[in-house]
Formats: C-alpha cells, sequence, structure tokens
C-alpha cells in the first residue's frame, strides 16, 4: 500500500500560484528525495503535506486517510513529522523542553522515555548540551535538535527540509549517515535537498521540481546519471 | 555584594520616604515589612550553613533598615512637622516612634535570618512568613493607626488583573492593550445579577464565578477575530476592544427590542402598532444607567460575619487575599501544564509550535479565556465592594497600568507580577497622594506667606502638585526601568538569558522571515 500520495496538488500564497499541479507518491520504507532550485517549491509541498498550508486544488492521502481536510494537529498525531526549514528550533527552550514539545501530540509517558533515550543516542551531541537554550546551539547542533525534536513524535513519515543548510561538509556527511540510519530503523522519510549528489546517495528515488512543477522523476541511480540533473544539480558539465 | 548594597539603600530610602510623608507608626509598620523583606533578600543567594549566620545577616539588614527609620523620624519629628503648620514632637515622642521602628525592623531580620538558616525548609518557611504578614496586615494596620487596609485591598484588586494579563501577554506572548474590557465585563455581569436595575439579586458567591465565567466567554469572543493576527496588528485590534466595551456600557440606556418578523411588517404597512414589543415597551429599558452606572450593588454575606459593610476593611481585605492566592496556585499549576507548554511554544514560534501539534486556534482562545477569567474575577470584586460601576472606571489607562505592572515586574514570572503591582499601586495609590498632601500643607504654611510677588504665588499655589504629574512620573519610571533592568525586576530566566544575547535574538528574528 502506498504511504502518501499527493494528486494534482495545487497550493496558493495569495495571488502567487506555487505549486501547479503536483503529484507524488512515497512508499513505506523508502527515502524520496525532493530536488529542485530556490524557490522551486520544495517547502511548499512539505508545508502543504503538513496542513500548514491548504492547497486549493488536489488531493493527499496519508495510508488512505485524506489530509487535506486535516488541521495540523491532527496530522502529527497520524504520524507524520517535519523538521522545518531554517530549523526553527524554540530559541529560549532547553534541548530537554525542545523535545518534550516534539512529542507534544503524545500521551505515553513511557514512550517519550524511550525515544528521548533514542534521538539522545542517534545524536550525542544533544545529550551533552541536554540542558543548554535551543537559541545557543551551533548551527549544526540545531539541525541535530530540529530532527530528534522531529522524531519525537514518533513519526511514520519523517519530512525533513534542507537538513544539510549550512553545515560543514564533515557534518553535512554525518547528518546523512544518520538520516540512512533513521531510515534503517523503519521510517520512511521524504527528503528535500539543495545538496542534490549527497541526497541521491541516500535516496530510492527522487522527483526534480521546477517553478511549481515535477519536470522528473525516477530511481535515485537514474536521476544521478541523468543529463540534466548532472548539469543542474550536480554542477557537472 | 554590590546588589545586596544596592537593594538595601532602595529599601532604607523608601522606609525613609515613608516615615517622613506619613509620620506616627508608619515607621514600625514599615521596619516590620521591610525588615523582613530586607533580610530576605540579604540571604539570596548565599550558603546559609547555620542560623547562626541567617541571623547574622538578616539583624545586619534589619538594622541599617532601622537607622535609617531612626534617622527619618527624628527628621519627621523635628523639622518636617512644624513646616506643615503642625507644631513639633516632643523628644521622648520622636525616641519612641522611631525606637520602635528600628527595633521592630532589626526584630523582623532577625526572624527571617534565623528562618532563613534553616536550611532545606527554607522556601517553605519563607512563604510561611509571607503568610503571616499578609494575615496579620490589616490588625497591625488598626493596631498602628496607618490606615493602610483599604489601599491594600485595591492593590490586590489589581493584582488579580495583573496575574491574568500575565497568562495573555507572559505566557502566550500575545499583546492585549485592551485588557480592562474584561475587567468591565465581570463588573458589569455582577452588576446586572445582584442589583435593582434589573431586579435580580442573587448571591454574590454564585455571582462572582458566573462573572469569571462571562468574562472568560467574552474573551473567547473577543479573541477569536484577532487569531490571524500578530504583534502590532493585535494590540491594535484589542485596543479597539478595550475602548468599545466601556462605551457599549455605557450607551445600553435605551433599549427597546421588537420581535424582527413583525417589526418588518409593521415598517413595510407604514403601521408601527404592529410590531410586538419584546422588551422596554412602555418605557425604554435601562440596562447600564448609562454614565451613573449601576448603583446599589449587592454584597457579599457570610454567617458570622452578617453582610460586608463599606467602611469595615477587614472581611473585604481577607476575600481578595483569598482570591489572589487562589489565582496564584491556579496560574502556577497552568504554567507547567500542557496548555502552560502550548503557550510558551506558540510564544516562541508559531509556525514550529503548529508543526509539533499544537492547536493555534484552541491555545489562543484558552489564553484569552484564561486572562480574562481572572480579570472577571477582579470585577466581580470590584464592584460589590465600591457598590457601584461606572464606564469611566474601566477606560485605556487601566489597560496601561496593568501591562506595565507585568512588564515592571518580569514577563511570565508571577513573583515579579505582583512585585510590580505593589510597586506601581504603592506609589500611586498611597505614596502619591500622601506626598501631595504633605507637599501642600507645606506650601501653605512655609513658602506661600513668604512670597511677595502675586503673580509667583499663584503659580506655586497651582503648579506644585504632584497628583497633576502622576503620568509623567509613570512614564518617566517605565523609561528609566526598560535602560536600567529591561527584563524586568524579577526576571524569568528564559528571558533574562534572550537580553543578555541580543545578536541570538536578532538571529531567531531573521530566521523566521
Ligand atoms: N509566505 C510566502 N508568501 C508568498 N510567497 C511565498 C511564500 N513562501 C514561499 N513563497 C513563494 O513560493 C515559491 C515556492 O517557495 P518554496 O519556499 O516552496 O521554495 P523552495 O523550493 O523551498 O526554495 P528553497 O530551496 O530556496 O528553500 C517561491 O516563488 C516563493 O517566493
Ligand atoms: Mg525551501
Amino acid at each position: 500500500m502506498t504511504m502518501l500520495e499527493l494528486k494534482d496538488i495545487h497550493t496558493y500564497y495569495g495571488n502567487i500560484h506555487a505549486l501547479k499541479g503536483i503529484s507524488l507518491r512515497v512508499e513505506p520504507g523508502e527515502v524520496v528525495t525532493l530536488l529542485g532550485s530556490n524557490g522551486a517549491g520544495k517547502t511548499t509541498i512539505l508545508r502543504s503535506i503538513q496542513g500548514l498550508l491548504r492547497p486549493r486544488q488536489g488531493t493527499i492521502r496519508f495510508e488512505n486517510k485524506a489530509l487535506e481536510i486535516l488541521p495540523a494537529q491532527a496530522i502529527v498525531r497520524l504520524g507524520i513529522s517535519q523538521s522545518p526549514e531554517g530549523r526553527l528550533i524554540f530559541p529560549r527552550m532547553t534541548v530537554k523542553e525542545n523535545l518534550e514539545m516534539g512529542a507534544f501530540s503524545r500521551r505515553d509517558t513511557l514512550g517519550i522515555k524511550t525515544d528521548t533515550e533514542r534521538a539522545l543516542t542517534l545524536f550525542p551531541r544533544l545529550r551533552e548540551r541536554i540542558n543548554q537554550k535551543g537559541g545557543t546551539l551551533s548551527g549544526g547542533e540545531q539541525q541535530m535538535l530540529a530532527i530528534a525534536r522531529a522524531l519525537m513524535a514518533r513519526p511514520r513519515l519523517l519530512l525533513l527540509d534542507e537538513p544539510s543548510m549550512g553545515l560543514a561538509p564533515m557534518l553535512v556527511t554525518q547528518i546523512f549517515s544518520i538520516i540512512q540510519d533513521i531510515n534503517n530503523q523503519g521510517t520512511t522519510i521524504l527528503l528535500v535537498e539543495q545538496n542534490a549528489r549527497m541526497a541521491l546517495t541516500v535516496a530510492h528515488r527522487g522527483y526534480v521540481l521546477q517553478t511549481g512543477q515535477i519536470v522528473l522523476t525516477g530511481t535515485a541511480k537514474d536521476l544521478q546519471s541523468n543529463e540534466i540533473v548532472r548539469k543542474a544539480y550536480l554542477g557537472e558539465t | 555584594m554590590a546588589q545586596a548594597i544596592k537593594s538595601r539603600n532602595i529599601l532604607g530610602a523608601i522606609a525613609a520616604l515613608t516615615v517622613l510623608l506619613f509620620g506616627g507608626w508608619s515607621g514600625a509598620v514599615i521596619g516590620w515589612l521591610l525588615g523582613t523583606g530586607a533580610a530576605f533578600i540579604a540571604c539570596q543567594g548565599k550558603k546559609i550553613t547555620s542560623a547562626k549566620t541567617g541571623i547574622r545577616l538578616g539583624v545586619n539588614a534589619g538594622l541599617g533598615l532601622g537607622i535609617w527609620i531612626l534617622i527619618a523620624s527624628l527628621v519627621q519629628g523635628f523639622l518636617l512637622l512644624p513646616t506643615t503648620g503642625q507644631s513639633a514632637l516632643g523628644i521622648i515622642q520622636v525616641l519612641t516612634l522611631g525606637g520602635a521602628g528600628l527595633v521592630v525592623a532589626t526584630l523582623s531580620g532577625w526572624l527571617m535570618g534565623a528562618a532563613q538558616g534553616l536550611g532545606p525548609r527554607r522556601q517553605r518557611i519563607t512563604v510561611a512568613f509571607l503568610a503571616v504578614i499578609l494575615i496579620t496586615f490589616p490588625l497591625i494596620d488598626q493596631l498602628a493607626d496607618t490606615n493602610w487596609t483599604a489601599t491594600v485591598i485595591q492593590i490586590l484588586i489589581f493584582a488579580l488583573l495583573a496575574l491574568g494579563l500575565n497568562i495573555v501577554v507572559g505566557y502566550a506572548g500575545l499583546l492585549d492593550l485592551g485588557y480592562a474590557a474584561f475587567f468591565a465585563i465581570g463588573a458589569y455581569t455582577t452588576g446586572f445579577l445582584s442589583s435593582p436595575q434589573i431586579n435580580l439579586e442573587w448571591n454574590f458567591w454564585l455571582v462572582i464565578w458566573i462573572a469569571a465565567a462571562v468574562a472568560a466567554v467574552a474573551g473567547v469572543i473577543l479573541g477569536a477575530p484577532t487569531l490571524r493576527l500578530r504583534g502590532d496588528y493585535l494590540a491594535i485590534v484589542t485596543l479597539g476592544f478595550g475602548e468599545i466595551v466601556p462605551v457599549v456600557f455605557r450607551n445600553l440606556t435605551q433599549i427597546q427590542i421588537y420581535e424582527p418578523i413583525s417589526k418588518i411588517f409593521a415598517s413595510l404597512l407604514g403601521q408601527p402598532k404592529l410590531a410586538i414589543c419584546l422588551v422596554g415597551c412602555d418605557r425604554p429599558f435601562n440596562l447600564t444607567g448609562g454614565e451613573a452606572g449601576i448603583n446599589p450593588i449587592g454584597r457579599p454575606a457570610l454567617p458570622l460575619i452578617g453582610t460586608f459593610q463599606s467602611g469595615k476593611y477587614l472581611p473585604w481585605y481577607y476575600l481578595v487575599l483569598l482570591l489572589v492566592v487562589l489565582s496564584v496556585l491556579m496560574i502556577s499549576r497552568l504554567r507547567g501544564s500542557r496548555l502552560g507548554r502550548a503557550w510558551a511554544a506558540i510564544r516562541e514560534d508559531e509556525l514550529a509550535a503548529s508543526a509539533m501539534g499544537i492547536n493555534l486556534v484552541q491555545t489562543k482562545l484558552m489564553a484569552f479565556a484564561m486572562g480574562a477569567f481572572f480579570a472577571g474575577f477582579a470585577g466581580a470584586f470590584y464592584g460589590a465592594y465600591i457598590s457601584a460601576i461606572f464606564p469611566s472606571v474601566f477606560d485605556f489607562s487601566v489597560s496601561v497600568i496593568v501591562l506595565c505592572m507585568v512588564i515592571l515586574g518580569g514577563l511570565g514570572n508571577i513573583t515579579g507580577v505582583l512585585l510590580g503591582c505593589v510597586i506601581i499601586m504603592a506609589a500611586d495609590r498611597l505614596y502619591l497622594p500622601q506626598l501631595a498632601q504633605v507637599l501642600k500643607s507645606m506650601l501653605n504654611t512655609s513658602v506661600l506667606p513668604n512670597v511677595a510677588n502675586p503673580a509667583l504665588r499663584d503659580f506655586l499655589a497651582t503648579s506644585v502638585d504632584p497628583l497633576q504629574m502622576r503620568l509623567f512620573l509613570f512614564g518617566l519610571t517605565l523609561v528609566v526601568m526598560m535602560i536600567v533592568r529591561p527584563e524586568g525586576l524579577v526576571p524569568n530566566a528564559e528571558r533574562q538569558a534572550e537580553l543578555q544575547s541580543p545578536d541570538e535574538e536578532s538571529l531567531a528574528e531573521v530566521r523566521s522571515l
């Protein structure tokens, strides 16, 4: 059964037609990546899935439930969480409190505890800084916190918006290997990335987006060898 | 250390000012209150291993304060009184009053210091001290003949308002400039339900809960249209509501309601008599009494005490004290609750909060409702206490003053907010009027007779009046405060961290753009 399926989604910001008929799907267990240049509409897709924006047209189904009519808080409870673009951690809360906020939609105290432990094992740096204010973490640590916080909702589908943005190459490699780990532990991932090279190494499939439309799709291998992708996103000539 | 000395001098100056303005036994009363406070502050942040160290610190603080009081008593008794047209006191009398202040301040410091030395139970004992002070205050006040209880009741009414507004502004981060509207709604609900105005005389103990509930519902209704607004825009809309509500109450004096369908037919047929009248048929119905307000309003009654009387402050004092304590308990539980965490999250970042699965609409509406609930409490008590309400009581300045209390004390911190309330209200309702009075009599007896120029004399007589400078002093305090200590008197830890690292905050701002 397909996990997530978008059909002909149109999303607007006022008069700006940001998504012009997006259709895509994500199968259980996959890592699917969305590639595209700035302003192509990648963030808009994630926000539409999570109910933070309402598409004007089209349907979104998650495990056969219609998402486009549900409020954001119900969608989180269904098992979709997001590490948003720009991280958006709570700067005046500690690392611990940020993680607790990530589990806001849950009430199983015991499960929250094991998931906190799991998140801190994935990101040992956060364990060292458990009582530090989120706003005083370094950029990379904030990115880790944003991903860990998203995991605290125990999602079945994890949405990651540019997790490598602004990180040093070392850290980028590390973050992608953690993403791989999260996927290996059974979480399906929809990954938005500027760093196409890295994204295509962890992803199974990918979609290429241009000004609100999908122009190319295929397995990661196909995309890696595709002429357009090589030129536009992998920086080859 | 420098901090301790600074706060000690400030407390000393306040005590001295009190003695200078009020005279009499006020030195002993203020010595009791501030001596306890000074000892508490002196022991803050120190490692106190035994009662002995605590006592040393406490007595030190109390004695320092007592010396201020003694000196002020001497100045007041010998120098100040004659210049205001009263006769100077005898040496024995002055020494008794000043000495009492000194002794009481030192003893209070001793007690508080000893209590602080008790180690792990420190916090509970501090609360117990506060409780004893609050419970015995009106009795001591009567004994010392200082007559402060009436003002303290007003302070406590505003404490309810400040606590409620702190939920909206401090916890949820929604700037509300029209908070007085809910105070008005609570008071008018009480007015409607327990006065001859519409012939309902319900029991106060029931009405106060209804008033709070009605205010909470009003909070939801007024909050709903503002949900999509942030920051400045929200402030302007709430400001508008704050203005509209008293105007509505002022004008609901000529009510006539017709059954709508018959009214339409009647006007179509040109036969006004056909309209079926429902309310106010013989004579338009006066709901709110307009500018004159609603008067009288029923008072609470208790088995042993009987109906509360207007001049007898004791029952009123204990009632409003009870309300404040109840509110503090409820609000401090709220903060740590699920709802409290949701408020903190939307205050920091709405988009992220929403991505965490927080229901923005519900969370914001709950903030407005809970905030308004406590204003409803305050309004109900106020209406019964004054036994009358007028629309002019609930104007914009009330909203502003309450907001100032919250900001001055420290957004989001209950202790800070209460402290801010006490400082602003005491300055505004106690010290300033007394200062005006003392200055006036000083002017009349010692200055004016010696001024030859009649123009200058008139100018002095009319312009030296601190009450006229009330708003100026108010603004000045805020400006100074924002420069010296922008995080408030007792900041909450989060806000302090944020203000101390300004680049962090601007970064966060850039990110959210
Ligand atoms: N809040 C907004 N109001 C108006 N237009 C917006 C808003 N947010 C995004 N847009 C527009 O919608 C389009 C898609 O934006 P989106 O943020 O989805 O791009 P993106 O693919 O995530 O780009 P990037 O890689 O730079 O993050 C852009 O043209 C952008 O200008
Ligand atoms: Mg984006």
